[in-house]
């Protein structure tokens, strides 16, 4: 495996730290990257991955510590300088012009010019020479649109490489490829690494990273917790180094009676996210829906809800079958979703607190078509004290609020339409400790008085302390049920990471 | 913008507190609408006559009322309707030309229910089948501007006389009745946008689509009713120039979404949705009205009411947006 290049330090980023309010995602985090290597970095979602490279893209400002690209120290950087430097990305989502051809798209940015026009024979042969470099067979005339997804993604390497990077970061890359797609780009980025390229290498995928890694960093809470030879570790070691931490916020766990199902789901699915799912949520029961991103957990929320319906299956409701085929329909059989991104599908930012509060029952709310302002304000006032909303001011508009604050608006919401059942995608996300704790006193609630609550959050920790239940899903199926007494993170862990079938 | 901010923005002033901004965009339009009224009456003495006013909002009382169905579609995100000149055109050929079919009370019903259905034929391919507003519009107004050019040839429409007719164009305790359906519309569709969950779901659609499909707000009937209820509002004010002027052309709305468009802007609607209000527009209409009239009594070539027009228009959004940035609302 070891070629005959030069095996110097590519990347040094030493004592880096980050906070945002609210939040240290990065704290003293040391990383060493060699020349020709694989580096892998595995954590939970949360662990400081996406912050550490967006340091290295330039995108943010570490608070603190250094960073030096082949030997030379670096100060503060822009994208395009770190461009400039030979940092390149490839991220998850492709940064391609669709009705470009592969050609254009690949030097985009900096076109050779004959005078004032683009020399297109130049573009041509250097995207040939560059493809050929990869060893991929693509037509460089061919519209970026019409390539397959695995092609596009060659092309956003080739387009990396034709800048000589000394460096370059994969960002989950074969969350959206087939098998055979990976071989493929496996070869790429073997052939990266013969040419002294430093490769980062970021996934959830622990097979991937015992295949294609040479050394693999772990990164918990923004620490990173050790740095090991990919041949000298198993899976398993690393998923107890990715979770391995004693719980330091306690979720309070209410011991409550179980009842009759509320929710049962058998056999859902939907083409291309999810197949073959089945679960059930009893009266007064939190069950937690776990697995990485990408597993498809936000898709069956998103399918029972009817946001994006289910194609095949069956969804009842306290055992009368129903059909949902919207929000709207979701809403009437009693189902309510918290969605994953609060920014885009969770609020309004201009209207004000209250409006966001009854747009589900604001027809509800009326006399002779007419909105009974006085009743409106009453409800929402006394529910957002309930709900420690802060500041308690509900005419003023939901996005000047912090995200804790909105995400208990949104919350909110749904409880005031009075749902039996309520589904919850990541209710904790980018939310400070004191709403955290308010979001898991109300979901407590919410369960006391009979509700059932499915709730999905990338936090272990979390579906642990809160949930009587948890089911988990790899790739689109549901692989593992696995009861209160013996789920750890370990074991929800190995499941997630395709380690366990059920 | 991160996701988390512990320590929330001011952001535009809540509800009860009065800051120089809150004041000044309150107070905007009105205070506009008395600097032009004194100006007026520096210019000419005959400006400041309660006939001049009169006859000043009478001239713009039936576009005022296209302008009030833009601002429900500018609420809800819909950006404009550009076929209000064909609905127009439709609604007052229809009026007239059907008058001695079915009699004129049924004629002028029958005329606002095809500018209707225009609206309706918008309303599916905009807010179910989801193509882009302005090209919708577009080209339903070109579709159906051509119909109504095929259906006289080019010709006038003239109105047989009837006391229905002669009612409409007539004053009704001194105020004409076209002043009187351009005030009791807007009141009407005040009270829709403000009060109704209709209207709140104009806000809440134009605001944030997906935040409101996933809050069970019905997003495609509320685009959608935008524009019927434009197309429907474009046909009464066909019906009121025809029955008014005593005849129609194809081209009688010519100008008219642009009119529309002026008047939601000027009173401070944003375009893009999620804000706005009925009064403002009212407001708006109000202003374009007595800067014609100036144009008119200073003794500008018509062709200037452009001119001032776009500068102010262009002036007001500029100011506007650099207030907004600077409160930091943007």
């Amino acid at each position: 495996m070891v070629q005959d290049v030069d095996h110097g330090i590519a990347l040094q980023m030493s004592a880096i730290s980050k906070s945002f309010p609210g939040v240290k995602a990065l704290d003293g985090v040391n990383l060493t990257v060699r020349k020709g290597e694989v580096h892998a970095i595995v954590g939970e979602n949360g662990a400081g991955k996406s912050t550490l490279m967006k340091i290295l893209a330039g995108f943010y400002h570490p608070d603190r510590g250094s960073i030096e690209v082949m030997g030379t120290p670096i100060g503060v950087m822009n994208p395009r300088e770190a461009r400039d430097l030979g940092i390149g990305m490839i991220y998850q989502e492709l940064n391609l012009v669709p009705d470009l051809t592969v050609a254009e798209n690949i030097s985009l940015g900096a076109m050779p010019r004959r005078g004032p026009f683009v020399d297109y024979r130049s573009l041509a042969a250097n995207a040939k020479a560059v493809l050929k470099e990869l060893d991929a067979d693509i037509d460089v005339g061919t519209r970026v649109g019409n390539l397959s997804l695995s092609q596009q993604q060659l092309v956003e390497i080739a387009k990396v490489v034709s800048r000589n990077p000394s460096i370059v970061v994969f960002d989950e890359p074969t969350s959206s490829l087939g098998d055979k797609e990976t071989r493929i780009l496996f070869n790429v980025i073997k052939r990266m690494r013969e040419s002294g390229i430093a490769i980062l290498y970021i996934s959830h995928r622990l097979q991937e990273v015992m295949e294609i890694g040479d050394r693999v960093t772990v990164l918990r809470d923004g620490s990173n917790i050790e740095t090991r030879d990919v041949a000298g570790i198993t899976p398993d070691e690393m998923v107890r180094l990715m979770v391995g931490r004693d719980l330091t916020e306690m979720f309070p766990k209410l011991d409550l009676s179980i009842g009759d199902p509320v929710l049962s789901v058998t056999s859902l699915g939907r083409a291309h996210q999810f197949e073959d799912i089945t679960l059930d949520v009893r009266a007064g029961e939190i069950v937690g829906l776990a697995g990485l991103v990408g597993s498809g957990r936000t898709e069956v929320a998103r399918a029972i809800f009817g946001l994006d319906p289910a194609e095949s299956g069956e969804i009842r409701v306290r055992g009368k079958a129903v059909r949902i085929r919207s929000p709207r329909e979701g809403v009437s059989a009693g189902i309510a979703l918290v969605p994953e991104d609060r920014k885009r599908e969770g609020i309004v930012p201009d209207l004000p607190v209250r409006e966001n509060f009854t747009l589900p029952l604001i027809g509800r709310i009326t006399r002779f078509f007419l909105i009974l302002a006085g009743r409106e304000r009453a409800t929402v006032q006394a529910f957002a004290d309930r709900l420690n909303l802060n500041p308690p001011r509900i005419e003023r508009p939901m996005g000047t609020f912090s995200g804790g604050n909105q995400q208990k608006v949104v919350l909110g919401k749904w409880l005031l339409a009075k749902p039996e059942v309520l589904i919850l995608d990541e209710p904790t996300r980018g939310v400070d400790v004191g709403a955290k704790a308010d979001i898991h006193r109300i979901i407590g609630e919410f369960a006391e008085s009979g509700g059932a609550v499915l709730m999905i959050s990338s936090e272990l920790s979390e579906l642990l302390a809160v949930c009587d239940r948890i089911f988990v899903l790899h790739e689109g199926s549901m692989v593992a049920e696995i009861p209160r007494q013996s789920a750890t993170e370990e074991s929800v862990m190995r499941a997630a990471t395709g380690q366990v079938y059920a | 913008m991160s996701l988390v901010k512990s320590d929330p923005n001011p952001g535009p002033a809540p509800a009860g507190t009065l800051t120089a901004g809150s004041v000044l965009s309150v107070l905007s339009i009105p205070l506009a609408i008395v600097a032009l009224m004194v100006l007026g009456s520096f210019v000419s003495p005959s400006f400041l006559t309660a006939r001049n006013l009169v006859n000043i909002l009478n001239a713009y009382s039936a576009v005022g009322l296209a302008a009030i169905g833009s601002t429900f579609v500018a609420v809800c995100g819909g950006l404009a309707d550009l076929s209000i000149p064909a609905n127009v055109a439709m609604g007052a050929l229809v009026a007239l030309g059907a008058q001695t079919l079915v009699g004129p009370v049924a004629a002028a019903l029958l005329g606002i229910l095809v500018a209707s259905l225009g609206g309706l034929v918008n309303g599916v391919l905009i807010g179910y089948v989801r193509i882009n507003p302005i090209i919708v519009t577009l080209g339903s107004g070109f579709l159906l501007l051509g119909l109504s050019q095929l259906l006289v040839g080019g010709g006038i429409v003239y109105s047989e006389p009837s006391a229905f007719g002669s009612f409409v164009a007539g004053n009704l305790l001194g105020v004409p009745v076209a002043v009187w359906t351009f005030f009791v519309v807007a009141l009407i569709l005040h009270i829709v946008l403000s009060r109704t969950p209709f209207g709140r779901w104009n806000f809440a659609v134009g605001g944030n689509y997906e935040a409101s499909a996933a809050s069970a707000v019905p997003v495609r009937f509320t685009r959608a009713a935008a524009f019927v209820l434009t197309g429907l509002l474009s046909g009464m004010c066909g019906v009121l120039i025809a029955l008014s002027i005593g005849q129609a052309r194809p081209i009688i709305g010519a100008g008219y979404e642009f009119v529309a468009i002026s008047a939601v802007v000027l009173g401070g609607t944003s375009l893009f949705g999620g804000r706005g209000s009925i009064l403002r527009t009212v407001g708006g209409v109000i202003i374009l009205a007595l800067i014609s009239n100036l144009i008119v009594l200073i003794g500008l070539p018509t062709p200037s009411t452009g001119l001032a027009t776009g500068t102010i228009i262009l002036l007001v959004v500029a100011v506007d947006a650099y207030l907004r940035r600077r409160t930091g609302a943007e």
